[in-house]
């Protein structure tokens, strides 16, 4: 009876299965077809080669991937930083507050993350809020805060935050208080609390977050235009450039494709690791 | 929540049948009342198509700007040549890209050719670059503008930059202090022009090893990049940088409006090609070949030549340029001092008699190549 239940779940999931194929999978594997393609192709009807994967290698982009990944491991991590702190009030601590700041950082998604960026360039710009305002009182300027690395950084920490603070939260109200305060009667410091209580606990929820802000960081490109002034390439405007005024859409498909497999790679194994069942409440 | 099967079916059912009950689109719709425009900004502004609107009530009349010419070529290649009737790019693609591939088709010459007479010297020719080989005319021109680099003249006098030209760049001086304007394909067009080589040729080995050095060069020195030519006038007003390589009227004119006048288009006085050193290109409005075509495609292209409409265009929304059209001098008459002052008018006819035209670059793959690795650093 069991096994006829399942099977009857799983006839009922086919037409939305096949839909999720169709709508999903289908771009992604027209974008693997045609990364395979020789160069300057723009149909799949040719001989497969695999010569933009050579160039990936022969021309450098490397760089802009380990730019972009390693960019967003330091994002990530500031964001884990600034975010637990904060998380752990909005979970344990602040109670009634915590619909507040909820409601709060909900709204800034309302404004396009670019707006939201071309606000920082008017802040942090020579002649800017900040460097402005610093003149007007001592006197002095400086040279602008933007075009560098730690400035795209800095968005890519500010767009991103939400994508932290929520599955932290989550993840820290899994921690019981029961377990806290019987770690304290056994004589554990805050840091063993924190150590080897708290973060094993909290773990689902480092982790979902940690997945997002790593992938959605590793794809970001506005951050890198906007804020950094191109003071390194990003892989996504790599691909961009190789769509638009490079022509070349094997090699723009070879380049999200490398991507796609490192980050996908990565989700995957996040994902198999974290216990959303548990995450979500479903299971004691 | 739990969900019955029977509930889980029933929605199922109803998603499906709602699916099944949206009309189709039928398969060979007449298109009488349908104009769809691929086009650089401008031509989609409500001053252009309005009245147009006005003269075809019921007509469906949609314009879409595009953010680079190979993006707009993209989307015609990508099987959008079923949904555009006219498509706007610069000068070399009509003739380099879209006829041989078959994405454009000739225009009338009997309903066009006299708007030539009216056109600026340089386009009443007729201009070359609008006919294919065989003589047919493939596009309309219309906006055009200089466009080599742009300096704060308060910092680099008008003088001096066009006398030094793109070696300005190369000045150990000037590292730190210019943004470059990341419109690729002009990149490689003036970091040729920078390294003495002509792009429009194809080059040697010495010559890609000379372009190599140029753009490392110049990556190396800029103190910012963007595709964005609001933030680099902005930089350029506040002093971050006192000039930004690619440029000219079309991304000086905003600033200059504004009363920013110190902000300047330059065209050098030399360079590599015949003793020329600037570029100017010039848009050509072209007939998509949609196999089901819409008659409406040749009327817009001959209502954007009136006068009122030429200014329209020139004078759309973000950007300022000057028409083809201004030649003739009923239309010029519609701009007022300012307005000329912001596209540089004084000096347009020298600056045009020191470029030369934007053309399909002959080792683009290459030097594309060789770009994007420099720009990578």
């Amino acid at each position: 009876m069991q096994r006829r239940d399942r099977q009857l779940g799983l006839l009922y999931a086919a037409p939305l299965t096949l839909f999720l194929v169709l709508s999903f999978l289908a771009p992604i594997l027209l974008v693997a077809g045609f990364s395979t393609m020789p160069a300057k192709v723009f149909d799949l009807a040719h001989m497969p080669d695999f010569s933009a994967y050579g160039e990936f290698l022969r021309q450098g982009y490397w760089k802009s991937v380990a730019w972009s990944l390693g960019m967003a491991l330091v994002a990530t991590l500031i964001l884990f930083v600034i975010c637990w702190p904060l998380a752990y009030g909005m979970a344990k601590v602040f109670k009634r507050f915590t619909l507040v700041l909820t409601i709060g950082v909900v709204m800034t998604l309302f404004v396009s993350e670019n707006i939201r960026l071309f606000g920082w360039v008017l802040t942090l710009m020579k002649g800017g809020l900040i460097e402005g305002y610093m003149r007007h009182w001592f006197g002095t300027g400086f040279d602008g805060l933007l075009y560098n690395v730690p400035s795209i950084v800095f968005g890519l920490v500010y767009v991103y935050l939400p994508f932290m603070l929520f599955p932290l939260a989550q993840g820290i109200a899994m921690v019981p208080d029961d377990a806290r305060q019987a770690a304290y009667d056994l004589g554990a410091t805050r840091w063993q609390i924190l150590r080897e209580i708290e973060l094993p606990l909290a773990a689902p929820g480092i982790l979902v977050g940690s997945l997002l802000c790593f992938v959605l960081s590793a794809g970001a490109i506005a951050e890198s235009k906007l804020l950094g002034g191109q003071a390194v390439i990003v892989i996504a405007d790599e691909v961009e450039t190789a769509f638009t005024y490079g022509q070349n859409w094997p090699l723009g498909a070879a380049l999200a494709m490398v991507l796609i497999a490192i980050v996908g790679g990565l989700a995957i194994w996040g994902i198999g690791r974290a216990d959303l069942d548990r995450m979500i409440g479903r299971k004691g | 929540m739990t969900m019955t099967r029977r509930a889980f079916t029933a929605s199922l059912g109803a998603l499906a049948g709602s699916a099944a009950l949206l009309p189709g689109r039928p398969a060979l719709a007449s298109r009488e009342d349908e104009l769809n425009i691929l086009c650089w900004e401008g031509y989609n502004t409500d001053d252009v198509l309005s009245p147009f609107r006005k003269m075809h009530p019921g007509a469906t009349v949609r314009a879409e700007s595009g953010t680079s010419d190979p993006d707009m070529i993209n989307k015609l290649r990508a099987g959008e040549v079923n949904v555009w009737d006219l498509i706007n790019l610069n000068q070399p693609w009509a003739r380099g890209q879209l006829l041989p591939e078959g994405l454009i088709k000739p225009l009338s010459k009997d309903r066009f050719l006299p708007y030539f007479e009216k056109m600026a010297p340089e386009f009443s020719g007729p201009y070359p670059q609008a006919f294919a080989d065989n003589g047919d005319l493939i596009g309309m021109p219309q906006r055009y503008g200089p466009f080599s680099f742009v300096v704060n003249t308060d910092k680099i006098s008008r003088e001096m930059a066009e006398d030094q030209g793109w070696k300005l760049f190369l000045d150990p001086a000037m590292a730190g202090r210019y943004g470059v304007l990341t419109y690729d394909n002009w990149n490689l067009i003036h970091m040729c022009l920078t390294g003495d080589l002509n792009p429009f040729q194809p080059l040697d080995e010495a010559g890609f090893e000379t372009f190599d050095g140029v753009a490392k060069q110049i990556f190396g020195g800029a103190k910012l990049l963007t595709d964005d030519l609001v933030a680099m006038n902005t930089a350029l007003i506040n002093g971050e940088i006192d000039a930004y390589f690619t440029g000219g009227t079309y991304t000086a004119s905003p600033a200059r409006l504004d009363g920013l006048t110190n902000v300047r288009g330059i065209t050098p006085k030399s360079g590599p090609i015949d003793g020329k050193g600037g570029v100017v290109w010039i848009e050509l409005t072209s007939l998509v070949n949609n196999p089901d075509p819409s008659p409406l495609a040749e009327d817009f292209l001959e209502f954007v030549q009136k006068p009122e409409i030429c200014k329209a265009v020139g004078f759309a929304e973000g950007t300022y340029n000057p028409v083809a059209q201004m030649g003739d001098p009923e239309v010029a008459a519609l701009w007022d001092a300012e307005e000329r002052d912001a596209i540089q008018w004084d000096s347009l006819p020298e600056e045009m008699e020191r470029s030369v035209e934007y053309d399909v670059v002959a080792d683009y793959d290459k030097l594309m190549q060789i770009y994007t690795a420099a720009k990578r650093g």
